[in-house]
């Protein structure tokens, strides 16, 4: 869990760190106090719960402490401090639901400020903060904009658009020379990088060539910004079978493995009783998920190893006589037990875009592994009963039954006799 | 397989033994008293290839603060480039563009110098100090950045384990969440000719030669094969050039320019042969004997010579990856098939570099390596494969970004062109090094820049101007606009813009 948590950390400290930087370039600038917005903890994420305010108002914190705790659909996370402060004010109170990424939780003050002394800065729409570095005469607008949360400063319908200053050298040169004001200038929509104001766009805006060839000139250019992944042929798989099949001859036919069943109840309930007594005493709550993934851990290790063909590898060692030294009776286990009743979301990503050649690839090995379980996020287990016996199973190949079935056994071991160990 | 159903990642991490206590602990401490790496802890992310997408990967993801391990079994990190392409051979060129300088040009200069004289060892031993300096800074930035590096050959075992048969002997098995193929490409050998590096040889052997051959036949006149046919020219050996395509400098470069750079090549002693193919080899005889054929029409003759340069291109390599055992598909031309994100089918192996698709150059594999370790930690990555500069670093070098003329043209797509030559520049004149011309596509409405393509000198380090312009979508205008400072080379990418939306002064 240790490196996920890490992973879940630094992308909520990155998360910080972008909330904060953005009170640094508004208005806030010349404020103590700065906004603490809701942080985007994953690229999809859009809102998120306030579990729990870990930091009281008026309270100080020091870099890496943890301020709050949010709830997402995948998981509950951390976030972290990125520089020392005091919790000047919590917007949004513990328990807030669908709270939006961008919208102001709290009022965090620099570390040694007098809060009482200081201004709250005023509320920043996510639409006005999220702004590119903002042209100067923008940023003289913006508290209206503030007011005004309707006005959004890009939309199509109002027509007007922020470009960035300083304005390219024919950019510039065209605009004093047809004497176009900022006013007109901000009704031309730019077709470059990030909506950067080109020589095309004002040349179009005057007149002097064809309203739609800057458009046209920039969707070319955007088209070759990327590889070309269409009309991927996929290489026939003609000659690597035929070595394949003949090795597979002799090997004396090695057909689809048979696999089997193995099933074994495992009781959950002293995990959940330690589970609550540490809640209890010590205040850490452990997820089920924790228990399970050590116990599964633990039982994967050193596990007799199944009768195989040896590899080339151990062949050559044993011609050089180092084949004994090196024989492993034992070895790692890859074996994720399957838990009914035990569910966790997916974040298979539902893209919009049409299917390309991975979809048509995915979708031809379906049976490599089915799409909701080719990235399963953790979830909180709030939801798993835990007390119930769950039978883990898996599926093995039939040579392998003895070595899952001890995996299983020393997983009801962990589980039922000892999980304090686990942690 | 199994491992990716129902349970996360973390469930299938390892746990510390020290905190188990008996019945069941006794296993798990022997085993990880073994020290084997099949009980070391996962990784977050597994690198297979130590080459410039895979290095550059792994010191990414370290300063990503990601757990990362790069495997690389050639024993010395850089992968191609580093140790036997890009750095040796600039090596090898700009000392024998010195050597070729100081015998037949340092008179027209007013230098007189007396007896000179090739040590080939030396030579080649300038070489290596170049190549030995950058693996170990890059062994260093490894470290610096907390990256693993393992020195072994990787193999899947399975969508989430990797076998490493380690150089120092023993194997060991890692475990990643997520996993990195950048294992590059090697030289396409030619059918009928076998390589052995020292009569047939590769890039690889080209930059290592033992003696300087009377003769060499170089099969390919694309950028590699241009480049070591100019090494081994300037240090004596009389060259030729055989090309199957009707241009050299490969199909990339602006017809215009290849042939204003073939023009130039040819008056330094190298011989092409273009539209021509070479039927088969033979290599018995005393000279390695090649049969050609012009394609058109003309009839098939055959050449001996000394050494043979086998530079048709390189392929994706993926021999030994134990692709097989995980299910991925390669493409026609053996490319790892990936997505806009380098994700392979399974969503956590992604793939970069010359191994996958796009040109094959060492800046597009290190972009890559920086975006996909930010689509790792980020979910959002940046290369903009319409920027992507190309140089060949002949003398005069070409360089070139964005499209072609003929790209356009055969797109149907407006453009106008601005050129400016560099015996126009006045910089390019004092050096006497004034061969070569730049020359700017742009649309011919908007000026919005297309394409920037120059041979002559300094053409590498010029090229960058035009990479940026073309990033933030400039007009010939706005690049004529901004101040040069004289007297440069540059100033001739200045004229030239100024040649593609009104006129140029100097010319």
């Amino acid at each position: 869990m240790a490196s996920f948590a890490a992973a879940c950390r630094i992308s909520a400290r990155l998360a910080g760190g972008r909330a904060t930087s953005r009170g640094f370039t508004t208005s806030s600038r010349c404020l103590a106090a700065q906004n603490f917005t809701m942080p985007a903890l994953s690229p999809t994420m859009t809102e998120g719960n306030i579990a729990s305010w870990k930091v009281k108002e008026g309270d100080a914190f020091s870099a890496g402490d943890v301020l709050l705790e949010i709830e997402t659909d995948k998981a509950t996370m951390d976030v972290e401090a990125q520089d020392d402060g005091i919790m000047m004010k919590i917007v949004s109170q513990d328990g807030s639901k669908g709270v939006q990424v961008g919208t102001r939780i709290a009022v965090l003050a620099d570390a040694g400020d007098d809060i009482s002394a200081l201004e709250l800065p005023a509320d920043e729409q996510p639409k006005t903060s999220s702004q590119p570095a903002a042209a100067p005469a923008s940023q003289k607008e913006e508290p209206k904009a503030a007011g005004k949360p309707a006005k959004k400063p890009e939309s199509a319908a109002s027509g007007t658009y922020e470009h960035s200053y300083p304005l390219l050298p024919s950019v510039g040169l065209l605009v004093h020379e047809h004497g176009l004001s900022k006013e007109d200038v901000s009704k031309i929509k730019g077709t470059g990088p990030s909506g950067r104001l080109l020589k095309g766009d004002v040349l179009a805006y005057i007149g002097a060539i064809n309203a739609d060839r800057p458009a046209t000139v920039s969707s070319h250019l955007a088209k070759l910004a990327h590889l070309d992944l269409s009309n991927i042929k996929v290489a026939e798989k003609k000659s690597a079978k035929a070595p394949e099949a003949s090795e597979a001859k002799a090997l004396k036919a090695a057909p689809k493995p048979e696999k089997v069943l193995v099933e074994l109840p495992i009781s959950l309930e002293n995990v959940a009783q330690l589970q609550r007594r540490l809640q209890d005493s010590a205040d850490v709550s452990v997820s089920i998920n924790t228990f399970i993934s050590k116990a599964t851990a633990f039982a994967n290790g050193r596990l007799p190893v199944v009768p195989r063909q040896p590899t080339t590898n151990e062949l050559f060692d044993e011609v050089l006589g180092l084949g004994k030294a090196k024989a492993n009776k034992y070895s790692q286990g890859s074996y994720v037990p399957t838990i009914p009743d035990f569910s966790y979301a997916t974040s298979r990503r539902t893209s919009a875009k049409k299917s390309d050649i991975i979809d048509i690839l995915t979708g031809s090995a379906k049976k490599t592994s089915s799409p909701s379980a080719q990235r399963p996020a953790p979830r909180p287990d709030a939801r798993l009963v835990a007390d119930d016996i769950h039978t883990f199973s898996l599926l093995v190949p039939k040579e392998e039954k003895a070595r899952a079935e001890l995996f299983l056994e020393r997983c009801k071991l962990a589980l039922e006799e000892v999980p304090e160990t686990l942690l | 397989m199994l491992a990716s159903r129902l349970i996360p990642r973390s469930a299938i991490r390892t746990l510390p033994s020290r905190q188990l206590a008996s019945p069941v602990a006794a296993p798990v401490l022997s085993r990880w008293a073994r020290g084997f790496a099949s009980a070391s802890e996962e990784k977050d992310l597994i690198i297979i290839g130590g080459g410039v997408a895979g290095y550059v990967a792994a010191i990414k993801a370290g300063q990503e603060g990601m757990k990362v391990a790069c495997i690389e079994k050639r024993g010395t990190l850089g992968g191609t480039c580093l140790n036997v392409g890009c750095i040796p051979s600039k090596s090898l060129l700009n000392n024998s563009h010195l050597y070729h300088q100081i015998l037949h040009d340092s008179k027209n200069r007013g230098i007189e110098v007396g007896e000179v004289k090739l040590n080939l060892q030396n030579f080649m031993k300038a070489k290596e100090t170049a190549v030995t300096g950058l693996t170990k800074g890059v062994e260093f930035l490894l470290k610096k950045n907390g990256a693993e590096y393992i020195k072994g050959t990787g193999s899947f075992i399975n969508e989430h384990e990797i076998k490493v048969n380690l150089n120092d002997g023993g194997e060991s098995v890692l475990r990643g969440k997520n996993i990195l193929i950048a294992t590059g490409s090697e030289a396409t050998p030619f059918p009928g000719l076998t390589v052995d590096e020292k009569r047939v040889v590769t890039s690889t052997g080209a930059i290592a030669l033992e003696k300087v051959p009377e003769t060499m036949t170089v099969i390919g006149g694309g950028i590699i094969g241009l480049e070591m046919a100019s090494v081994w020219s300037r240090l004596g050996a009389k060259v030729t050039v055989v090309e199957f395509l009707g241009q050299i400098g490969g199909p990339g470069m602006d017809t215009e320019i290849s042939k204003a750079t073939q023009k130039i090549l040819k008056k330094q002693g190298i011989e092409f042969k273009l539209n021509t193919k070479v039927v088969s080899g033979d290599t018995t005889g005393e000279l390695v004997k090649l049969d050609i054929d012009a394609a058109k029409g003309g009839k098939p003759e055959s050449i001996d010579s000394e050494v043979v340069l086998v530079a048709i291109g390189r392929r994706p390599y993926t021999q030994g990856l134990g692709l097989e055992n995980i299910g991925l598909e390669l493409d026609e031309r053996g490319r790892v098939i990936i997505d806009s994100e380098y994700r392979t089918k399974i969503p956590h192996i992604r793939c970069i570099g010359d191994v996958t698709f796009g040109p094959m150059l060492a800046h597009k594999a290190e972009e890559e390596a920086v975006a996909v370790v930010e689509y790792m930690a980020k979910g959002h990555g940046h290369v903009n494969y319409g920027c992507i500069p190309s140089v060949m670093y002949t003398h005069p070098e070409v360089a070139w970004v964005g499209q072609s003329e003929q790209d356009l043209k055969s797109q149907n797509i407006p453009y106008k062109i601005g050129t400016f030559p560099f015996s126009a520049n006045s910089r390019a004149k004092t050096n006497l090094d004034s061969e070569g011309l730049v020359k700017i596509l742009a649309d011919p409405e908007t000026d919005r820049l297309l394409g920037a393509h120059i041979v002559g000198p300094g053409a590498g380090e010029m090229i960058a101007e035009a990479t940026l312009a073309l990033e933030y979508g400039a007009s010939s205008e706005d690049i004529a606009r901004t101040c040069h400072a004289h007297p440069t080379l540059s100033e001739a990418f200045k004229e030239a813009a100024m040649a593609t939306y009104a006129k140029a002064v100097h010319f």
